[in-house]
């Protein structure tokens, strides 16, 4: 791609979440939303394969049901109470239609069958942005909306917990696997929103850096399906003795990263009082940790039979940089010491 | 307590900086200093029984002897390990060893937690080195599945205990082993309580392993290698003993009617993995069968709570911990030299490892309880708590008793006497380092004969 297109897309990209973010208006954060879809369609597209081409078209048919869906609902809140303004959303009504329109423009489940198969499509850079930029506006949105009612979240992200462990046990693509793994965190932050919105904030801030360095880690090792996984061992060996723990931190085992969201979570679920859908919640993720589990096994914790020249590659000079992917890293497994300040910062 | 975390946390740069000729001397050298250093905590004499206070560590009489215990095991498991891994790369030994030695980061940290959840997630954090063991230096294509099963079971069970501690947390305000003892007593009485209570108990269950849920546990020491073996026989099923002889104070009085079933499963399962043990043919499998009928009767001992059931809970933990590490080092010398763990393929032993073969049958003799070594001293105060609770005790664990002396006996017969089969004449004769590793297991256990004070908790 033209690099002067490829800034103009990326500063849409940016420019559509940062009005989002901005505004105070629902007119103003569907538009922003509008403008983050259509810039990354032809980023989604630039590679000339049915397959990208499907997933963009299975992208903007799900952000498109999404924001009208969206644009629908404010209009109703306009007519219902006689103002455009996210923070005073007080009628039931619209309010369980944007949480559902912008589930579905998260991937929460049952709205996240387009997830796994546009992510499918996708190279890992673009499938990158999709699993953390594309977040943001959306649950920025759903920061600022209170609920009147949490079992709407509550069953989206029972649902996402669940679907996202249950989806991703039979997959062999990486790509679809952190789908289904995006899905099931997702359900996560839904859950606590209702009750503790910093707690989703902290959950999703944990989430990107996580898969932020689980795609880095994939794309370093050019690496799209299990199989391939199996071989990084002879490319990238320090990496990939540290991928086990990035996937364990993924799946929430103490004491790495990812435990931190989930203890959190675990928390102040006991503390509302509701202990059984704590259980619950917490059991739902050993579901995902099963796949994590397979990944590790295949990638670091078996060695992959190779023939000799198969086994040198680490010993080439590559040209690929590794900054971004060592700190990534390292805060995605070694965060949990910090969880007081991390809490500090992100409680209002 | 410092004193011993930082020399553990320095093993790291040791391992990685010196050089490959000296890498398992200085290993050894620097984890054994570390282990004698730790013997300063035996010396309590503290009025209210916590010690080396800090901000999050304390030691007492329960958790000392665990803690001098993880610590004696680390030298062990490097003198174990060096014969099997010296075939591979050097930075693969390394690593192996950083794993031993954040094993022992993570027991210390848990046995020394003076706060629950701090307890908890280094309970949980000792699964991922462990892991890593059985899954990357196991020896079978079965260690995956070995794996994923210690992994499942264990979290299965240790989730619940999170929000169970959780919902502890939001009632009594406070998770404080030193103060949880003097908070009021909550009232329970409702279901939800009976449920909460399973919750904080089961995964201790699971870790210890209750029968029932043990099916873990053998198929994780048969595929693990031979440190993996050792630390998960000797200190991490203590870790679910510890938890309980913990919870117990806080859980008090609903344990009184709910723990029938747990009992009755603990008995029962010495007898039924006793009677395993009887027709198992895999050495490592039989050991470590008999590892869980004798966590049953720890359980049985926890479970009743009275306080010679609590002192003979940590007495058996101590010297069963010694005894089966030291019965798995010695199934690994044969391991070693016949590469194959069935007990009918390397008869005879005593024809070729003479010495070995005295090794083995002073294990035999502590594995099976004998008189005046501590395992005796710990399966007599268990059995006495529980006969003094329900005279129909004894049928169980007398015939447990009886089943774990006729297994004892049978591993011994199997693997040192008999005719030597034609196949292994020619093994290698038996190296100064193994005798030193096994004798270095014994050694503890005979010299506790002398001073069982030191294990006896809070009898004492």
């Amino acid at each position: 791609m033209n690099p002067l297109i490829l800034t103009i897309l990326l500063f849409a990209l940016g420019l559509g979440t940062t009005i989002t973010f901005m505004s105070s208006h629902w007119l103003f954060a569907w538009m922003g939303l509008e403008i983050n879809t259509l810039a990354i369609i032809p980023l989604m597209t630039q590679h000339h394969h049915p397959r990208s081409t499907e997933a963009g078209t299975k992208y903007f048919l799900a952000q498109a049901t999404a924001a009208a869906m969206l644009l629908f609902a404010s209009v109703t809140n306009a007519w219902l109470t006689g103002q455009w303004d996210i923070l005073q959303m007080s009628h039931p009504l619209p309010t369980t239609m944007i949480t559902l329109a912008l589930a579905l423009k998260i991937g929460l489940a049952p709205l996240h069958s387009w997830l796994p198969e546009v992510l499918q499509g996708l190279d890992l850079t673009t499938g990158l942005i999709l699993s953390t930029w594309q977040k943001l506006a959306p649950f920025a949105l759903l920061l600022q909306i209170n609920p009147t009612n949490p079992t709407v979240l509550i069953m989206l992200g029972i649902t996402s917990t669940l679907v996202g462990g249950w989806g991703g046990l039979n997959q062999t693509q990486l790509r679809k696997i952190l789908a289904y793994s995006s899905i099931a965190h997702l359900g996560w932050m839904a859950l606590i929103l209702p009750f503790y919105p910093s707690l989703t904030l902290l959950a999703l801030l944990t989430y990107l850096i996580m898969t932020l360095s689980t795609f880095l880690v994939f794309k370093l090792n050019k690496a799209t399906n299990i199989n391939t996984l199996a071989i990084s061992w002879s490319k990238t060996p320090i990496i990939t003795t540290l991928t086990p723990l990035l996937l364990l931190s993924l799946g929430g085992l103490p004491p790495l990263t990812g435990f931190m969201p989930k203890w959190f979570i675990l928390q102040e679920l006991t503390k509302q009082n509701l202990p059984l859908l704590a259980t619950f919640t917490a059991l739902t993720a050993l579901l995902s940790l099963y796949f994590y589990l397979r990944l590790s096994y295949s990638m670091t914790l078996t060695m992959f039979p190779n023939n000799l020249m198969g086994t040198t590659p680490w010993r080439f000079f590559t040209q690929s940089t590794s900054l971004p992917l060592a700190l990534s890293i390292s805060m995605a497994i070694a965060l949990l010491p910090l969880a007081p300040a991390m809490m500090a910062l992100l409680t209002p | 307590m410092l004193k011993i975390l930082l020399p553990t946390l320095m093993l790291v740069p040791t391992i990685w900086v010196t050089p490959a000729k000296w890498l398992w001397p200085t290993t050894l050298a620097h984890s054994f200093l570390i282990a004698l250093t730790s013997f300063s905590w035996l010396k309590n004499f503290s009025e209210t029984g916590w010690m080396s206070l800090n901000k999050y560590m304390a030691t007492d009489a329960l958790s000392t002897p665990l803690l001098v215990l993880t610590c004696w095991l680390l030298p062990l498991m490097i003198l174990a390990s060096q014969n099997h891994t010296s075939a591979e790369p050097i930075n693969r030994q390394r690593m192996y060893i950083t794993l031993l030695t954040s094993l022992q980061f993570f027991l210390i940290l848990a046995f020394s937690a003076t706060e629950i959840i701090m307890f908890y997630v280094m309970f949980e954090a000792t699964l991922i080195p462990t892991l890593i063991i059985i899954t990357r230096w196991g020896n079978q294509t079965e260690r995956l599945n070995a794996g994923t099963y210690f992994l499942f079971y264990t979290l299965a069970g240790s989730l619940p205990l999170l929000v169970a501690l959780l919902l502890l947390q939001n009632n009594t305000g406070t998770l404080s082993l030193l103060t949880i003892q003097f908070s009021d007593p909550i009232l329970l009485s409702t279901y939800a309580d009976k449920i909460w209570w399973a919750g904080c108990l089961i995964a201790f269950l699971v870790k210890m392993p209750l029968y029932g849920v043990h099916l873990w546990l053998p198929k994780a020491h048969v595929e693990a290698p031979i440190a993996g073996s050792m630390i998960l026989a000797a200190v991490l099923l203590k870790l679910g003993g510890y938890g309980m002889l913990r919870m117990m104070t806080v859980l008090e009085p609903l344990t009184k009617e709910l723990s029938y079933p747990f009992i009755i499963l603990a008995l029962w399962g010495i007898i039924m993995t006793g009677s395993i043990c009887l027709r198992q043919t895999d050495l490592k499998s039989l050991i470590a069968y008999s590892s869980v009928s004798h966590m049953g009767l720890v359980a049985g001992g926890i479970l009743i709570q009275t306080p010679w059931g609590f002192t003979g809970a940590l007495i058996l933990m101590i010297a069963h911990g010694l005894t089966s590490s030291a019965l798995f080092c010695l199934a690994n010398t044969n391991y070693e030299r016949t590469h194959s763990r069935t007990m009918i393929l390397a008869r005879g032993m005593q024809m070729v490892l003479p010495l070995m073969t005295t090794w083995w049958f002073i294990a035999s003799l502590a594995n099976l309880a004998l008189p005046p070594l501590p395992n005796l001293m710990g399966e007599l105060m268990i059995i006495t708590s529980l006969f003094n609770w329900s005279w129909w005790t004894i049928a169980l664990t007398g015939t447990g008793t009886l089943i774990t002396a006729g297994y004892s006996l049978y591993m011994f017969l199997m693997t040192q006497r008999g005719p030597i089969p034609l196949h292994i004449t020619a093994i290698e004769p038996s190296h100064s380092r193994e005798h030193l590793l096994i004798f270095l297991h014994l050694l503890p256990l005979l010299l506790l004969i002398l001073k069982p004070e030191l294990i006896w908790g809070w009898t004492f």
